[in-house]
């Protein structure tokens, strides 16, 4: 909602004992809807367009429009003139009072009081508003021609821009303010009298284009503010487009031309000409406009007059003449590279800007200079390039860090959110091995420097400056030393930034890992220094860094005295990892980030993996930001699969501490990527850190002992103990899925014959065959069979489904333990064996004693025939054996329709490979086989998997089920997707949180967070009243509107809707077509309101974190939050497909006689005007005239026999 | 890009608001978002102290000056210290209009000047001015750099 409207109009509204009643003013009751969508959360009306407010009836909306226009009629014109007497008095003023008191002291705009006035009660109050209707325009346009004083004719200027910038479709500015309603969609129901922004737009942008090309040097400064409203006016318009242009080009070719040297000193603007001063604000008002205005790559006037910006002395105009070269430059380096070639030059006026007193022009300095560097149009011209490299490292000095940081993330090769893998890699390159070399200074810079310095950092690092800018640095130490010092400040943006630089240092540094970029970390950086005595005396200057840094060499490598990258990078983590104790929860995520990026693959993380035990252990922590953590884990591990493990071991701290606050999809995308990622060697521990999860004793409610212990599960509440056995469901799905692959076992791939197992009958055996045989699966097979017992209901029933995937995916003698398992618990006879460890969750497990008597038979029944068509099998072989006979086709073919069937049956479980897989056993392989050629049978049969064919399988092991489904069976690839786990099934299987994953992958995502809490905090102000009423809003309300005040309404009360429109304006609807008020409105919006707090995305972690709330349309998840808009919109496409129907049946009439209205519903009539009849009541017509009449009014009631119907 | 300027008082009621760039739709949720912010960490705050947040890859500075709490939002080059840089625009645009840290009601007072120097600070999604003289003067319908 619009708060500071809400704000607002409920002060006018709240206070019971100011209460305007009349306010026929048009704000109302748009603000109110808002304050009722603020309350009832996400679908909001505000930048709908207005027609979507459900409306049911339509009767009743065109009654409802037809008093809107009533009021609206009243508000627009100014037909009271009585308006000053009345602001005497203290009382709240509508909108439509300010809109008349605008209109009546333009008149007067002569006057002292009446400009007082102006300035100080009515422009002031008008700013609350959203927009300003455009009815308004002339009166403003009518000051802007007489007034002279020029505090009215600033806010002339503000209000015109703004109208102009009036998007009109929803009558919703940028500006804020109060909500306004569709003042277009108004003027229109008026049908003829209404001002609509097409309208007054041209005559504002005529007025305005004439100032602005007014070279009247007393008029220069209205003629700047001419200039800026104007460059509000829509960019769609091409007209004024091209008028801007014309206007902006038309001063740069007066201005810019002139061969003035700027002055060294006149940077502040003090001194100088009237001449030149003049000149120079034009050439600031110039290119702030042109800078607004859309980029014209190919043009190279546009070029021109951007180069010639950055001599200009106004420091704005400079900034914005870099920013637009440096946005050129990425389209078009090289000829921007040749048009500024000469500024760069010693002395040049890009020499200047290294010490202009703006950051952001220093900003676009650095982002040019690295587009230019980088630019590959430019490879002939390595001087050029080296130049604007040359300068981009001396930013590295910048007393700002906005700038420094600025450009350390140029050269790290973090330019925009595109994140390209080589340039980041050439980036850590050029940072551990570059070198500035300072260009000898300018004396004048030099001192300017030092006095910039003094206002945005303390002395020392600018006096190191001084002192060392001639000795060529390696530019790693620069940056370490500055983001050491950076990182000691108080300012948390200041400590946020760093550490996000570090993160985009690790990421880079990754890239060069990833890619293979030689880096020597251990190596001196005085290898490549050219003069090495430098980097002595720096170390003796900075004794507390290189203390550290020492300490930490000699950690890293043994060495002392000399820095290695390794030894740099080492102290800079030292401090960073002190900020993680900031009491800012988004510096702590930004530190955790950037210790994620910069833990290598092959150091110890324990120090990592500790911070965030016990960074987890706070409940301050808000889901998002975890969540954006873990999917920093993804995006590492993206970078470095060889971290897999690690990643996972971090992975588990946050399903265990915190497994109420993360995403559940997104951590078991993680587990699964980590798992292929891991490779042979590590798949097993990463399965193990997975299942780890499994091993966790329950969460004892209210224990506090373990908060810093990661092996100890965190979930005191129920709402984490619930997310805890969702995961633990996970896990338990995962493990199954998944522990033939870590295992490396598998049926079809095993080398003992099924028979061996029978000889292995003695459950004990089995047991330890199993374990010496593959312990990795054999571990994972005691979890599942203890969660088969211990767990909840739901983690049982996923356990037994693990155990029969693994059954039917291993080879023996898994299988058989598995199927003695099973048997037993569906009998329950096994429960007193595991009583030891039975942890009761105080379940009532049933008589059969696990309650998994029914879901388990169907699978022993698999089991059972596979077993017995083995046994089949090995008999006829022998037969066939002993008989010394061939197998006959027939024979033949009733063993693969065996084979068939029981692929099929295996196949309803888990997914196997069709080709590989076989039911029968490897003996039956060959003579398979035999047939197959035979007959000519291919063995890619996977996609007439009946199960994957008619979706059973996703409903055997319900949503969490989703085997890939591959197209072709590439061999190399069948395990992998046996456990489904090949790369593209991967990706595409679980989507929401792929799109997450993605997403953030992408750096997407500038849309608005949710708020977790349902306590909204921000209110509507109720309490406010007595501030606003008696200051700001003094003024008085017409004596007839206070007999209609029905009523005060807090804007809490479910009830307020309806009573706080009707309390507006009297009794009557409003016309804003954003709270169209059709009968159900209040309760619809009320049990919106009522909903949403338990909606799924407000009480959804998943969801709360950063899916965009409007991506997934179609996503169930968002079910409660969009099913109110897709309402709305569906109903507002119907009321849009009735507006032409509506009219087509419209009635037009001509007034017979003259007729005086009798009452306020009633309406004024002159013989011979046009009306339109909107419906008759009890002998009246409703009409609308096409203009308002003398009295202003646009509708009203009139006899019938009045009007002759046409 | 400058995404957004938030005023509210310390209640979480919004006097001003300044949005460029951002959908209607998800106004509302940058409000409760930047209210909430507010609310959990401003209580107590120092005048002036800067706070910091971010969403994805979008940045929030926020602090307090006398009653009233200042959020500002951005993207891109306008990073934590860039809106840093912003937000101490505005505190001492804010400050020379008031003359002081503002009251809630002094704020109210200076409503009309306190928008049109925000005019002069933040233009269509982009910092414009950054003196507050320079501020002062344009206020006034006086010329950047005076003759």
């Amino acid at each position: 909602m619009d708060s500071s409207g809400t704000t607002l109009m409920d002060l006018i509204t709240a206070d019971p004992s100011s209460v305007p009643s009349g306010t026929s003013g048009t704000s109302g009751p748009s603000a109110n809807t808002s304050t009722t969508s603020s309350v009832a959360a996400p679908p909001s009306t505000l930048g709908k367009p207005a027609a979507q407010t459900d409306r049911k009836s339509k009767r009743s909306t065109l009654m409802q429009i037809h008093s809107e226009t009533i009021s609206v009629a009243k508000a627009l014109n100014p037909v009271k003139t009585n308006i000053m007497p009345q602001k005497q008095k203290k009382k709240p003023v509508s909108y439509s009072q300010l809109a008349r008191s605008i209109h009546e002291l333009a008149a007067a705009s002569d006057q002292k009081s009446s400009q007082k006035q102006l300035v100080h009660h009515v422009f002031p109050k008008l700013a609350v508003y959203n927009s300003v209707d455009p009815s308004l325009a002339p009166s403003l346009l009518m000051l802007n021609q007489q007034c002279e004083d020029r505090s009215v004719l600033r806010y002339v200027y503000y209000y015109l821009a703004r109208i102009l910038s009036d998007s009109g479709s929803q009558g919703l500015s940028p500006g804020g303010g109060i909500p306004t309603p569709n003042w277009d969609a108004l003027a229109d129901i008026d049908a003829i009298g209404g001002v609509t922004r097409a309208d007054v737009v041209p005559r504002i942008i005529n007025q305005l284009t004439k100032e602005a090309s007014n070279a009247d040097v007393e008029f220069h400064a209205r003629r700047l503010a001419a200039l800026k409203a104007l460059t509000f006016a829509p960019s769609s318009n091409n007209e004024i487009l091209a008028k801007l242009f014309e206007i902006v080009f038309g001063i740069l070719d007066k201005v810019a031309d002139t061969k003035q040297k700027r002055k060294k000193g006149m940077f502040g603007g003090k001194g100088g000409d009237k001449e030149s001063i003049i000149r120079s604000n034009l050439q600031y008002a110039a290119l702030s406009a042109l800078r607004r205005l859309p980029l014209d790559p190919g043009n190279p006037a546009f070029l021109h007059r951007a180069v010639q910006g950055v001599s200009f002395s106004d420091s704005v105009a400079v900034r914005y003449s870099l920013e637009i070269i440096s946005e050129l430059a990425t389209k078009d380096p090289y000829s921007v590279a040749m048009a500024i070639g000469k500024l760069l030059l010693p002395g040049g006026a890009l020499q200047d800007v290294l010490h202009l007193h703006d950051v952001l022009a220093r900003v676009a300095l650095a982002r040019l200079c690295h587009t230019i560097s980088r630019a590959r149009a430019l490879d002939e011209r390595p001087d050029i390039k080296a130049q604007f490299a040359s300068v981009l490292y001396q930013l590295l000095l910048d007393p700002s860090e906005r700038v420094c940081f600025e450009a350390i993330l140029c050269v790290l090769g973090k330019f925009d959110n595109t994140e390209r893998a080589e340039e980041r890699a050439a980036g850590w390159y050029r940072l551990t091995r570059e070198i500035l070399k300072l260009p000898e200074a300018p004396s004048v810079s030099l001192k300017e420097t030092s006095v910039e310095s003094k206002d945005s950092l303390p002395p020392k690092p600018s006096k190191d400056k001084s002192q060392k800018s001639r000795r060529p640095q390696p530019l790693i130490k620069l940056v370490m030393r500055r983001l050491e010092s950076s990182f000691r400040s108080f300012s948390r943006p200041v400590l946020h930034a760093a550490a996000r630089v570090v993160q985009e240092m690790g990421k880079s540094r990754a890239a060069a890992f990833a890619l293979g970029v030689d880096i020597d970390e251990g190596a001196h950086l005085s290898v490549y220094s050219e003069a090495t005595d430098s980097l002595d005396t720096d170390l003796n200057e900075t004794s507390s860094h290189s203390e550290a840094s020492r300490k930490a060499s000699s950690v890293s490598n043994g060495t002392t005295g000399k820095d290695t990258v390794a030894s740099l990078l080492a102290s800079l983590m030292e401090v960073v990892r002190t900020t993680v104790a900031c009491e800012c929860v988004y510096v702590r995520a930004m530190v955790i980030k950037a210790l994620i990026w910069m833990q290598s693959p092959y150091e110890s993380f324990e120090e990592l993996e500790s911070i965030i035990a016990s960074e987890l252990s706070d409940p301050a922590w808000p889901s998002t930001l975890l969540n954006d953590i873990l999917l920093t884990l993804h995006a590492r591990f993206k970078a470095t699969p060889d971290m897999a493990v690690t990643l996972l071991e971090i992975a588990r701290i946050f399903a265990t501490k915190v497994p109420g606050k993360i995403d559940a999809d997104v951590l078991q995308l993680l587990w699964k990527t980590c798992l292929v990622g891991a490779g042979p060697g590590g798949k097993h521990t990463a399965l193990e850190a997975v299942t780890i999860v499994l091993d966790l004793p329950p969460p004892q409610p209210g224990s506090m002992s373990g908060l810093t212990s990661i092996d100890m599960v965190s979930a005191s509440d129920p709402k984490s103990a619930l997310a805890l056995q969702r995961l633990v469901q996970a896990a338990v799905w995962f493990l199954g899925e998944n522990a033939n692959y870590a295992a490396s076992e598998y049926a079809w791939e095993s080398a003992t014959p099924p028979g061996t197992a029978l000889m292995m009958l003695d459950a004990d055996k089995m047991v330890a065959a199993a374990s010496s045989r593959n312990p990795t699966l054999a571990g994972a097979l005691t979890r599942l069979q203890r969660c088969a017992f211990s767990g909840s209901w739901e983690v049982r029933i996923i356990a037994a489904q693990a155990l029969t995937t693994m059954a039917i995916r291993s080879g023996e003698p898994f299988r058989l333990q598995i199927y003695e398992f099973l048997h037993a618990l569906s009998l329950g006879g096994v429960q007193s064996q595991f009583s030891d460890m039975h942890l009761s969750n105080g379940e009532d497990q049933g008589a059969s004693g696990t309650g998994l008597g029914s879901l388990i038979s169907p699978m022993l029944k698999v089991l059972d025939e596979m077993y017995k068509a083995q046994d089949d099998l090995i008999k006829e072989i022998r037969n066939h054996d002993n008989a010394k006979k061939e197998w006959t086709d027939e024979e033949l073919k009733k063993l693969y329709e065996t084979h068939e069937k029981l692929l099929d049956q295996v196949s309803l479980f888990c997914y196997v490979p069709r080709a590989k897989y076989l039911p029968l056993g490897p003996i039956s392989a060959k003579l398979i086989d035999i047939y197959r050629t035979r007959h000519n049978i291919s063995a890619s049969t996977g996609l007439n998997d009946p199960a994957v064919a008619t979706g059973i399988s996703d409903l055997v092991y319900e949503s969490k089920r989703t085997p890939a489904e591959p197209d072709t069976l590439d061999d190399d690839l069948v395990n992998a997707w046996a456990a489904n786990l090949g790369d593209d099934s991967l990706w595409s299987n679980n989507a929401t949180a792929m799109n997450r994953v993605n997403e953030f992958l992408a750096g997407a995502g500038t849309d608005a967070p949710d708020v977790e809490e349902e306590n909204i905090t921000y209110r509507p102000s109720v309490g406010y009243d007595d501030m606003w009423a008696k200051t700001l809003l003094e003024a008085s309300e017409p004596e007839e509107d206070d007999a209609r005040s029905s009523g005060t309404s807090s804007p809490e009360s479910t009830g307020s809707v309806e009573t706080s429109i009707s309390s507006h304006f009297g009794g009557m609807s409003y016309p804003s077509l954003f709270s169209s008020r059709p009968s159900g409105y209040g309760s619809s919006k009320t049990s919106e309101r009522a909903s949403a707090p338990g909606a799924s995305r407000f009480s959804d972690p998943s969801v709360g974190s950063s899916a965009s709330m409007f991506e997934g349309l179609g996503s169930p998840r968002y079910e409660s939050f969009e099913n109110p808009l897709a309402g709305h919109g569906a109903q507002s496409l119907e009321s849009q497909d009735d507006e032409p129907s509506r009219s087509e049946n419209r009635q037009f009439g001509k007034a017979l006689y003259d007729f005086t209205a009798g009452g306020d519903d009633e309406l004024n009539l002159t013989a011979g005007e046009e009306l339109e009849i909107d419906y008759e009541v009890d002998g009246w017509f409703y009409v609308k005239k096409k203009r308002p009449g003398r009295d202003g009014k646009m509708a009203g009631l009139v006899p019938v026999l009045y009007v002759s119907q046409s | 890009m400058l995404l957004a300027v938030l005023f509210s008082n310390s209640e979480g009621n919004i006097l001003i608001e300044r949005f460029h760039g951002v959908p209607a739709e998800e106004r509302l949720h940058w409000r409760t978002f930047l209210v909430k912010l507010g609310a959990d960490n401003l209580k107590g705050a120092k005048s002036e102290e800067l706070f910091v947040a971010s969403h994805k890859s979008v940045y929030i500075v926020y602090t307090m000056l006398g009653d009233v709490c200042i959020y500002v939002v951005g993207k891109d080059e306008y990073d934590e210290l860039a809106l840093a840089e912003v937000i101490f625009v505005i505190t001492s645009s804010v400050k020379d209009v008031c003359g002081k840290p503002p009251t809630e009601r002094l704020f109210l007072d200076k409503y009309g000047k306190i928008c049109l120097c925000l005019d002069e600070i933040v233009w269509k999604g982009m910092l414009e001015n950054t003196d507050k003289d320079r501020i002062r003067r344009l206020i006034r319908l006086k010329p950047p750099t005076d003759i």
